[in-house]
């Protein structure tokens, strides 16, 4: 079980009548790049949301790092280290890109309201090293130009990006990426693509809900299917592929 | 440096308020200085109460309907703990604390209140909000109506300006001398007016903190707030509270300003009033609410003389009505014409009526 990072057990979720989530049992190695995919309504992002806090489980228990985080707050999950981004971007509309990161990246010692009062020299010094990796960072994603740019008045491809931007300003150790690809122009997804590798490849957990079937095959390592809330399938691209149930239920109506 | 800050925005928000003033002196031919003090120390003591307002909405986007209730708190807090009358029969309270240690345990108390009510209430989204806060609002005036035994009920709270007032320097008394002041209102004024300066300092130096961020960042979406692993409801709680505080200050010198105090003082028009004035000062800036303050109470205070326009002889309920109006309007031109007030930018308008 050690190298299993999120392990969960019997996870259910209803809606009234409707099944969302019914998941005997799912683990999540360390390091891994896994994709879930599944029809609409398959109940992806309310998966998602259970092990993330944002809806509270029927049943059923999530471990992270071994440490039962089943309903927890999400932001309690979030400082354990699983940050995750949203399939319709939430960005902070009034506030400048960089605001955006530097609120992200900061930890609750700095946010705190003594420390905001007292301002001390600490502070200062843990903001100014805050900007130089936020300033890294939109360097990276192309978005430096926009520093000062309120978000609300970027793209929706952009906004994808400072999403993903704030998520890695938050040092996670578990990524969770809800659809970073949806309503992205496909150079701009090109990028987002090879960038999720890198974070990939240096050494943090992704899980990623993702439609596009040809992005989430060239970089997975691992693909989860979910239907009607159940898991179908989970192995590699290549297996996943060729899995019959899976071509009944999803693959079928997109493929050939 | 301070000349580089200073917006075209700024300097229009000044001129509309020097020509207000100029309004005043012009409209009365007699007794302009006592009209203008008077105005003046309502002015600084709403402009105060929306600075804390500006806290809750304009900051961390709570859509607070029962500010009245911060200010009551407050005030009623600071008056209890000194020397005072209560009541119908005026039963006198000799022994009390200091000025100062009451008035202190009233702005905590103010935020406590806050903080009470913010527990089971913050988690409620918009609207939501507004509505619990008025009803405790309406539940905390009906309360201290009826606990007359403590509170004076509706014969209120008398004898009390003394603790305030034995703290007014000489040069207040020779200054209202020759003006045909009142020296009492003009201590009030004066304290209304060194408050907000030391609010607004306190403010500047938190609105660019990184808590002032994450305020910001709740407004705008708390769900990425929590994905951030901040708290959101604490960070809530927090602006909350210190926006009580602050109301809780003001309402303390809304009771020095009047002679007594009674419950009806924060029925829920001193709500609407002081969001008026954050609206018109603009939503979410710091030193807005003092323009947006002095503007309405010149407004609002040269109402008689548009009600006797319409009215021959207007009673007062006839001119409470029109104060009424007046503001209804006010706020539709706003909402029209400029939604972000006099101070608000554009681009981080906050008032957008989806």
């Amino acid at each position: 079980m050690s190298n299993n990072l999120i392990s969960v057990k019997n996870l259910k979720k209803s809606f009234g009548g409707l099944k969302a989530v019914d998941v005997h049992e799912l683990l999540f190695k360390k390091g891994q790049l896994t994709s879930i995919i599944g029809p609409n309504g398959a109940g992806k992002t309310t998966f998602f949301d259970l092990i993330s806090g944002f809806q509270n489980s029927d049943s059923g228990k999530v471990y992270l790092n071994e440490k039962d985080i089943s309903n927890s707050q999400p932001y309690k999950i979030a400082r354990m280290g699983m940050v995750r981004t949203f399939q319709l971007t939430k960005v902070f509309d009034r506030m400048t890109v960089m605001e955006n990161l530097l609120f992200s990246g900061s930890n609750i010692d700095n946010d705190s309201f003594l420390n905001s009062i007292l301002k001390l020299n600490s502070q200062k010094l843990y903001e100014n090293n805050l900007k130089d990796k936020a300033n890294e960072i939109m360097n990276d994603l192309n978005i430096a130009h926009m520093s000062n740019s309120y978000a609300r008045e970027l793209s929706g491809g952009q906004k994808k990006l400072l999403e993903l931007a704030r998520a890695i300003i938050n040092e996670p150790e578990i990524l969770l990426l809800d659809e970073p690809l949806a309503g992205v122009n496909p150079k701009l997804a090109e990028d987002i693509l090879s960038l999720i590798k890198k974070l990939s490849e240096s050494g943090i957990t992704i899980l990623m809900v993702e439609h596009n079937i040809e992005a989430v095959m060239k970089i997975s390592e691992r693909i989860v299917v979910l239907a009607e809330g159940s898991l179908i399938a989970d192995g590699e691209p290549n297996e996943i592929r060729t899995d019959t149930n899976v071509i009944e239920a999803y693959l079928g109506k997109d493929d050939e | 440096m301070i000349l580089k800050k200073i917006s075209l925005r700024f300097i229009f928000a000044l001129f509309a308020t020097l020509f207000s003033i100029y309004l005043v002196f012009l409209l009365n031919s007699e007794g302009a200085p006592r009209i203008l003090l008077n105005l003046l120390t309502f002015a600084g003591i709403y402009g105060l109460s929306a600075i804390g307002l500006n806290v809750h909405f304009g900051w961390t986007g709570l859509l607070n309907f029962g500010h009245a209730s911060f200010m009551g708190i407050g005030a009623y807090v600071t008056l209890l703990l000194m020397p005072h009358a209560a009541g119908r029969e005026g039963v006198v309270v000799t022994t009390g604390l200091p000025f100062i240690a009451a008035l202190t345990l009233g702005i905590i108390a103010a935020a406590l209140f806050g903080l009470l009510l913010g527990l089971p209430a913050i988690r409620l989204r918009g609207d939501y909000l507004a509505i619990v806060t008025i009803a405790a609002a309406e539940i905390f005036r009906l309360l201290v109506r009826d606990l007359e035994s403590i509170t004076g009920g509706v014969y209120g709270i008398i004898n009390y300006t003394e603790n305030f007032q034995k703290y007014r320097p000489s040069f207040i008394d020779n200054f209202s001398d020759n003006l045909d002041f009142s020296p009492s209102q003009a201590w009030v004024c004066l304290a209304a007016w060194v408050s907000i300066l030391f609010t607004i300092l306190f403010l500047k130096r938190l609105s660019n903190s990184p808590w002032g961020r994450a305020l910001r960042a709740v407004r705008e979406d708390e769900d990425a707030v929590r994905a951030m692993g901040k708290n959101a409801v604490w960070l809530k709680l927090q602006s909350f509270m210190l926006g009580a505080g602050i109301a809780g200050l003001s309402g303390v010198l809304l009771a020095f300003n009047y002679g007594s105090l009674e419950s009806t003082v924060f029925i829920p028009l001193l709500t609407f009033y002081v969001w008026a004035i954050m609206i018109l000062g603009g939503v979410g800036t710091i030193t807005g609410p003092i323009f947006g303050s002095i503007i309405f109470w010149v407004i609002i205070s040269e109402t008689d003389r548009f009600a006797y326009l319409l009215f021959e002889n207007a009673n007062g309920q006839q001119l409470a009505g029109v104060r009424f109006l007046l503001v209804g309007i006010l706020i539709m031109f706003l909402m029209i014409f400029r939604p972000s007030g006099l101070l608000g930018k554009k681009e981080e308008l906050l008032l957008d009526v989806k």
